[in-house]
């Protein structure tokens, strides 16, 4: 089983700073407690996966760094989630501020009901109000990032709505990347999407590695081995192991990881 | 690997063949089915038939009075918008919450009011102390007969808008005025609309409110409103019960014209929402 899995060439920079530290997390979905005491960092400028089981609470844990968890009263997290050192999860955060530096793009792709341009746009022009030609380079810049641009440049004001899947995807990182996040969180990008989109979005996140923080929540264990630099296993809430990616998956500590890697269980 | 199946290019070396002529299928389930898709035939056949016979009635009939038609309704402006943010309120902000919860409950209580109750109604608080039927009168208690249904589609459809969609306006940042407006009015627009337009089909054909409101008036109506006003549904209820053989004529046009106006408003808005896409 092992052998089956491609990884691929990791470069770890031991000295990159720690973009988001998680300490002593607790959630609660109502009196239902999600996730329990979970210390996890993530570096800058890498890719972090959290895979593990259903259920486990790795969405649940990606919810929380951007508190989106926050729609919902009875939602609830206790604990530390330092974000260049500052609690995100105390009331007194800004939540649309932290949004803004927080990217996310879901599971199912979520295209707004507008045209492709205003798709992009919106991000920016929620907090900035740039110059027309300033916006144009930067809505072409973000598509041209998401490798959307040469399929929708002659389309932009057509609606967002009419793409097929994967571009519906492309466009939504593309959204993410324009407002120049500084992390951005994957909800399972590609479990909605065809092999070949699926390729797109994995080539898209070894680019974007260079200029953003990314997370990245995967059911697909080659996906989180062929992205990611750290992989952080999670079992009922609990986070099991956490490590360089090839070492969870070629040299796991736990039992329970090796099992779960090599498909003997979850 | 070789991916085409061996026998492709061959004749097959064996058909299956179903056991009898519908497979496992019990002929007597085979029965029902017919059954219920003859019964269902038959009943959009009735329903049809009545549609076009009243339609085919009021155009006949209709068609000869037309020159004769005046009418005035007095749309109900602010119930509109009255019923669109208080939809909104129950589906985006007051989720679960008990005074949502009451607010629905009594929504509902007033969406199957009788009309002539809500005619009572605005006949004390503004006909009495203002002594004297007008329009205005006329507008609030179809006013007020409408919200509830502007409130109810309003809320259902905002409700269809998948959570994502509001989740991923909330994770660029956007306020919730700012994802309600810009993203989940937009993606329930068509619904929205068709809530508004089934409300106004609704007061449009109302007679009963408008009795104790604005009356009725043979003449055309004045600017400010006041006095009574001349609307359709009360001048067909009268003319219609009338026994001179030219005022039925009328009567029939002024249900024509409220059949045809309900329908080239639903057209219109239906091009509008259309045409915004």
């Amino acid at each position: 089983m092992l052998s089956t899995l491609e990884l691929s060439p990791q470069v770890l920079d031991a000295q990159a700073p720690i973009r988001i530290a998680v300490k002593n997390l607790d959630f609660y979905y109502g009196e239902h407690k999600a996730l329990k005491n979970v210390n996890l960092s993530f570096r800058d400028r890498h890719v972090t996966a959290l895979i593990g089981p259903s259920g486990c609470g790795k969405s649940t844990l990606l919810r929380i760094f951007n508190r989106i968890y926050s729609l919902y009263p009875e939602q609830r997290a206790t604990g530390e989630v330092l974000l260049d050192g500052r609690n995100v999860i105390s009331n007194d955060v800004d939540v649309n501020e932290l949004r803004s530096r927080i990217g996310m793009v879901f599971q199912k792709p979520t295209p707004f009901p507008m045209s492709i341009y205003d798709n992009v746009a919106f991000g920016i022009r929620l907090y900035e109000k740039p110059p027309k030609s300033e916006l144009d380079d930067r809505v072409e810049g973000a598509l041209r990032r998401s490798a959307l641009w040469d399929e929708v440049k002659d389309k932009l004001k057509s609606s967002g709505m009419g793409l097929s899947g994967g571009q519906q995807q492309r466009l939504c990182i593309a959204r993410t990347i324009a407002q120049k996040p500084e992390v951005i969180l994957f909800d399972e990008p590609t479990s909605a999407l065809d092999p070949i989109s699926t390729g797109k979005i994995e080539d898209l996140l070894e680019q974007l590695k260079t200029d953003f923080t990314i997370v990245i929540v995967t059911h697909n264990m080659q996906q989180a081995a062929r992205v990611s630099q750290y992989t952080a296993f999670m079992y009922l809430g609990e986070v099991v192991e956490f490590d360089a990616t090839n070492t969870i998956f070629m040299n796991p500590n736990k039992k329970q990881t090796q099992d779960y890697v090599t498909g003997r269980f979850g | 690997m070789n991916l085409t199946p061996p026998s492709a290019s061959a004749a097959p070396a064996m058909v299956m063949t179903p056991e009898g002529p519908w497979g496992r299928v019990r002929p007597a389930r085979r029965n029902a089915d017919r059954l219920m898709k003859i019964i269902a035939t038959a009943f959009t056949l009735v329903a049809i038939t009545v549609l076009f016979w009243i339609l085919g009635m009021l155009v006949v009939k209709g068609i000869g009075g037309l020159s004769a038609g005046t009418f005035t309704q007095i749309t109900p402006g602010p119930g509109t918008e009255g019923g669109g943010l208080a939809g909104t309120y129950l589906a985006e902000y007051g989720r679960g919450s008990k005074l949502a919860n009451l607010i629905r409950f009594i929504n509902d209580i007033l969406l199957s009011a009788p009309s002539i109750l809500i005619g009572l109604f605005v006949y004390v608080i503004l006909v009495e102390p203002f002594r004297g039927y007008s329009g205005w009168a006329g507008g609030v208690a179809l006013g007020i007969i409408a919200i509830p249904v502007i409130v109810r589609t309003t809320e259902d459809m905002l409700r269809l808008v998948p959570a994502p969609l509001r989740e991923a306006g909330s994770a660029l940042g956007a306020p919730p005025s700012v994802v309600i407006t810009a993203i989940t009015w937009r993606a329930a627009k068509s619904g929205m609309v068709t809530g508004i337009l089934l409300a106004l089909a609704r007061i449009a054909g109302e007679t009963a409110p408008l009795l104790f409101t604005a009356l009725n008036n043979n003449f055309w109506f004045s600017p400010t409103l006041v006095g009574g006003v001349s609307n359709l549904p009360v001048t067909i209820y009268q003319f219609a019960s009338a026994p001179y053989e030219n005022w039925q004529q009328l009567a029939w046009a002024g249900s024509l014209i409220i059949t045809v106006s309900i329908l080239l408003l639903s057209l219109i808005a239906r091009r509008i929402v259309r045409g915004g896409k």
